[in-house]
């Protein structure tokens, strides 16, 4: 990783005087000791409260937990059983994959698309990256809420109605109904007005620091600049970030939940598997046995498809970014 | 990292120290002072849980209620909108939970012992209550809950416009759908049943003569009428006659009030706002007869007040449920009426009620005496959620009416398995 | 694609963009007539600066409140996630211990399994740590982020080691090695996660949501979706309060965007 380049290398401190402790810190265990010590607070935190959950919810998932988190009846694979032959459930790894097969693409490619233009502007390129950026800094609550209240409000004063309305186009109830499926288009627009900004830089970082001298090799070669280059310079040399843009895509579609939840209420359709779980869990359901069973299901499935994702294009080994 | 590795107490001290001049006073309301166990003020802390109600003053009303009441101290937790359910049902789960919420009477909530046995409150006053009231609260011959408030839901419309387009008021669900189409203009739809019609599935369901379950608790909704009444819903879906996608809900009376729908389905709560916005260019009728078998239908929901049965303070909790929801008379009119209008559950009240003796509210309190339908205990949360997914698979989706109640029969089936064997 | 059509190309993205900005403003500075209106209205016919204040003048919800609460949320949760993850992150890249493999897979796990789904045993957990209703309930289970640590140790692996091998002969151990020479010269890296750290944490939304029962201990996120469902539909309001609780990021974004960038450019996931 060529770094350097851009951290100002500031002068080390001067050196403290050889001590007594610092002596016995280079002791045989003295890295041990190190590694709990800069580890330790995270790791007691992470145990504390991720560990116990995710063990607390495995543990949930094999007895009949309904209206309560300290159930008695072990009930073994029954809520596992109950989650797979449950379309519902079933049904939203349908949706989950469709949404991602859709929105990943997408977004890499129009976060891509917006960071090869802003990294080719010579004027107004920090306003424009600005304004690409700026949605990163709204939340789902916020966005949610414009989406359905102003932009697609299926009454005349949304705004898509009022631009369809300019065409003689009939109000369209955005949310109203799977068919035809426009809720995609709302679900859609508002991740990418999110998302893409956060993405763009990441590639605007990766673009520029690509070494100019590839592409005056290539000039030199005869490539023409426009496609050719893009093809055999440009997006080899993006290929970690490309896939690490990927994965945390993907990680974020599996876990989708918040504008789903505020966009689509009371759907049958629509849903990915964190909103089912949640319906299922939290809901007026409350069988905590059963979604805790779907949340499991749900990680070995995010387990697996990084791992795939890791075993094909190289992401995660972490040592190989040098 | 001292500050995260130490006890609590040193965590919160020095999170203060961090927070510097201005927060200390932020932290000291806020840090673990969650209105019990402080021992401070006249004898036991009592926590209750109410939602969000939308007419202006029930916050204050509720709260002025509590602080009346001399032998707890009594903290309201104002739960908005569409949490409501799932912060109530996780603040069950711990020690935080409240002594006593408000919710709609439902059989899970006694099958698992969440709710205390209210029977010796009630009893003395049994007879001046509305007696749909307390057969919906019972169960096995114990009373769970009182009713605070009864909430029949109807239709609203505007006179003027029914004039203009020469409609009369719908009395079969087929007319609806005609006067739907004959108010509807490119400005204004003809009616609003909700963004998600959900609403609408218990009384369609009704007034198809059907119901949601019979007297032995076995599934009553399956029926060709409620089949008809969905086709005919979606025929009425799909016209373009129906306002979707409203910025508000059908609890609220704005897609009426602001001229976006000729005819709204709505709550008798929303009626003084409407009065105020419209004055007199306003009308109700109940769900039309979906088949000639049917009959109209309104939906008396509402909501009452339970004790949770697992928290420290449940003697306490009853008596401050008893003084309030049995003997505070005055406070239970002033709830009814004076926020919105609710139909009291309590005779007496209700008789004495001037508010809903003459005019529109007076009209209301009729179709809930003719036409009202309550809650069915047996008939749990789980069990409308999937009723409601019927609407979403074949309303608003399209799918088989035959094949979207199936869906609903396997789920409510697994429900009702589970409570009555 | 010639200048003139990239730069048309930009301002159009750009115009889209922003679109959902202007909204915010249009709506938050009309009458609700004016919205919900027969005829679309681009600008306001009068500019109403009263509601600015409405929101903070509503019996109902402390906005006042909520802003401060968030505010407060936002900046220890940052200043609490950098100092854990970013010690964890050092740890688990530069200091040899033979279990560090499997501890960082086991941090990496995590990552995997959705935050909403064990979530009602956290919450059970943190309750029964009497944490409800208190900064701490809101801000220290959220601390301890795989990916954090995970962005910080990919940078860490990455940092110059004959920066420290310096601070080493000089006579510094790994602590003193650490804040005196690694962390002086990551200073971008910082600034671009504690950007990220804040917004997520001003944004968060569900766990806030539950842990705040008393609305004293309301962040503005939950403020927020009351006013949705609360009242009878107040469009202006809504969208003010709206606008109030995204402008302290936009602040922050512009005055950061440039170490952002440069930080970013170093977080061990880039080209």
């Amino acid at each position: 990783m060529s770094t350097t380049a851009t951290r100002d290398p500031k002068s080390p401190a001067p050196a403290t005087p050889a001590t007594p402790a610092r002596r016995r810190r280079r002791l045989r265990g003295s890295s041990t000791f190190n590694f709990w010590l800069f580890t330790g607070p995270f790791l007691l935190g992470l145990a504390i409260f991720v560990y116990v959950p995710i063990g607390w919810s495995l543990w949930l998932s094999f007895f009949d937990a309904r209206f309560t988190v300290t159930p008695s009846e072990f009930i073994g694979f029954d809520n596992y059983r109950y989650m797979l032959t449950n379309d519902d459930f079933t049904g939203s790894l349908v949706t989950f994959t469709v949404f991602a097969a859709f929105i990943v693409p997408t977004t890499w490619a129009f976060s891509l698309g917006l960071a090869l233009m802003v990294n080719r502007l010579r004027f107004l390129r920090a306003f424009f990256r600005s304004v690409f950026f700026l949605p990163t800094a709204v939340s789902y609550v916020a966005a949610a809420l414009i989406w359905k209240m102003s932009i697609f409000s299926g009454v005349r004063f949304g705004l898509m109605n009022t631009v369809l309305g300019w065409f003689g186009v009939d109000d369209i109830a955005w949310l109203a109904s799977p068919d035809p499926p426009w809720y995609w288009l709302v679900l859609v627009t508002v991740r990418l007005w999110l998302q893409a900004g956060f993405f763009m830089i990441l590639f605007l970082a990766a673009l520029q620091n690509i070494p100019q001298e590839l592409y005056e090799a290539a000039a030199i070669d005869g490539a023409k600049p426009g496609w050719q280059t893009f093809r055999h310079i440009t997006l080899p040399q993006l290929r970690a970030t490309s896939t690490a843009v990927i994965l945390l895509l993907l990680v974020q579609a599996y876990q989708a939940f918040d504008e789903f939840f505020n966009l689509l209420s009371k759907s049958t359709w629509g849903r990915p598997p964190l909103v089912e779980l949640y319906y299922i869990a939290l809901g007026e359901n409350q069988d905590y046995g059963a979604g805790s069973a779907g949340a499991v299901i749900l990680t070995l499935l995010i387990c697996v498809v990084t791992l795939l994702q890791g075993k094909f294009l190289g992401f995660g080994r972490g040592d190989e970014s040098k | 990292m001292p500050a995260f590795s130490n006890s609590s107490w040193d965590r919160r001290s020095v999170l203060r120290a961090a927070m510097g001049l201005a927060a200390a006073g932020g932290l000291a309301a806020c840090g673990g002072n969650n209105g019990r166990g402080g021992g401070s003020g006249s004898g036991k802390r009592l926590v209750q849980y109410f939602h969000a109600y939308g007419e202006p003053g029930t916050e204050q009303a509720v709260k002025r209620y509590a602080k009346a009441y001399r032998e707890a101290g009594v903290t309201t937790q104002w739960i908005t909108g569409e949490n409501f359910e799932s912060k109530l049902f996780s603040a069950l789960l711990t020690d935080n939970a409240p002594d006593l919420f408000e919710f709609h009477p439902q059989i899970q909530l006694v099958r698992s012992g969440q709710v205390a046995d209210l029977t010796d409150l009630v009893e003395p006053v049994k007879d001046d209550f509305n007696q749909a009231d307390i057969a919906s609260h019972t169960v096995d011959g114990k009373i769970y809950g009182i009713r605070m408030i009864d909430d029949p839901q109807f239709f609203f419309y505007r006179k003027s416009l029914f004039e203009k387009a020469g409609v009369d008021v719908p009395t079969t669900l087929d007319e609806l759908i005609e006067a739907a189409a004959k108010l509807t203009t490119d400005k204004v739809k003809g009616v609003f049943l909700g963004n998600e019609l959900d609403a609408v599935i218990r009384p369609l369901i009704w007034a198809a003569g059907a119901d949601t379950l019979d007297e032995k608790n076995r599934i009553a909704y399956h029926t060709e009428g409620v089949k008809e009444g969905l086709v005919k819903l979606r025929k009425l879906f799909t016209s373009g006659d129906l306002l979707l996608g409203a910025p508000t809900d059908f609890w609220d009376p704005s897609a009426l009030n602001q001229g976006l729908t000729a005819i709204q389905w709505c709550g008798m709560w929303a009626m003084p706002q409407m009065q105020q916005a419209l004055g007199d260019d306003l009308g109700i009728f109940p769900f039309p007869k979906v088949t000639d078998a049917g009959a109209p239908a309104v939906y008396n929901g509402g909501w009452s007040m339970f004790v949770n049965a697992k928290g420290k303070n449940v003697e306490a909790a009853k008596e401050y449920v008893k003084w309030l929801w049995i003997d505070q008379k005055e406070y239970q009119e002033d709830w009814a009426l004076s926020y919105g209008f609710h139909v009291p559950p309590r005779v007496s009240i209700a008789e004495s009620a001037d508010k809903l003796k003459s005019g529109l509210p007076a009209e209301g309190v009729r179709l809930f005496d003719e036409y009202g339908h309550f809650d069915n205990i047996g008939f749990t949360q789980a069990m409308i959620d999937a009723i409601e997914d019927v609407v979403a698979d074949c309303v608003r989706s399209g799918g088989d009416p035959e094949a979207a109640l199936d869906k609903a029969d396997g789920k409510v089936e697994r429900e009702l398995k589970k409570l009555f064997g | 694609m010639g200048s003139a059509g990239l730069y048309a190309a930009t301002t159009v993205a750009a115009l889209l963009f922003l679109v959902p900005f202007y909204l915010i403003v249009r709506n938050a500075l009309m009458t609700d007539p004016e919205i919900t209106g027969e005829e679309w209205k681009f600008f306001p016919t009068d500019i109403q600066w009263g509601n600015v204040t409405e929101p903070f003048d509503d019996p109902t919800v402390d906005f006042a409140r909520s802003l401060w609460n968030s505010a407060v949320v936002g900046t220890l949760h940052t200043v609490g996630t950098l100092l854990v993850c970013s010690l964890a992150g050092y740890g688990l890249a530069r200091i040899p211990y033979r279990h560090a493999d499997k501890i960082f897979y086991a941090v990496l796990v995590t990552l995997m399994v959705p935050t909403a789904v064990t979530f009602v045993p956290s919450f059970v957990l943190v309750s029964s740590l009497g944490w409800v209703d208190t900064y701490r309930g809101l801000i220290v289970p959220g601390l301890f982020s795989g990916f954090t640590c995970f962005l910080f140790r990919q940078y860490f692996l990455g940092f110059p080691k004959e920066l420290e091998e310096a601070a080493r002969v000089d006579g510094l151990g790994h602590w003193g090695a650490y804040w005196r020479v690694v962390v002086p010269n990551s200073l971008n890296f910082f600034a671009a996660i504690a950007t990220i750290t804040f917004i997520s944490g001003w944004n968060a939304f569900l766990w806030p949501l539950v842990i705040g029962q008393d609305p004293s201990a309301w962040t503005v996120q939950v403020a927020l979706s009351s006013y949705m469902t609360n009242q009878t539909v107040n469009f202006h309001l809504i969208f003010m309060a709206t606008a109030i609780s995204i402008l302290p990021l936009v602040f922050v974004f512009l005055f950061l965007q440039r170490w952002l960038v440069q930080g970013i450019a170093q977080t061990g996931i880039k080209g």
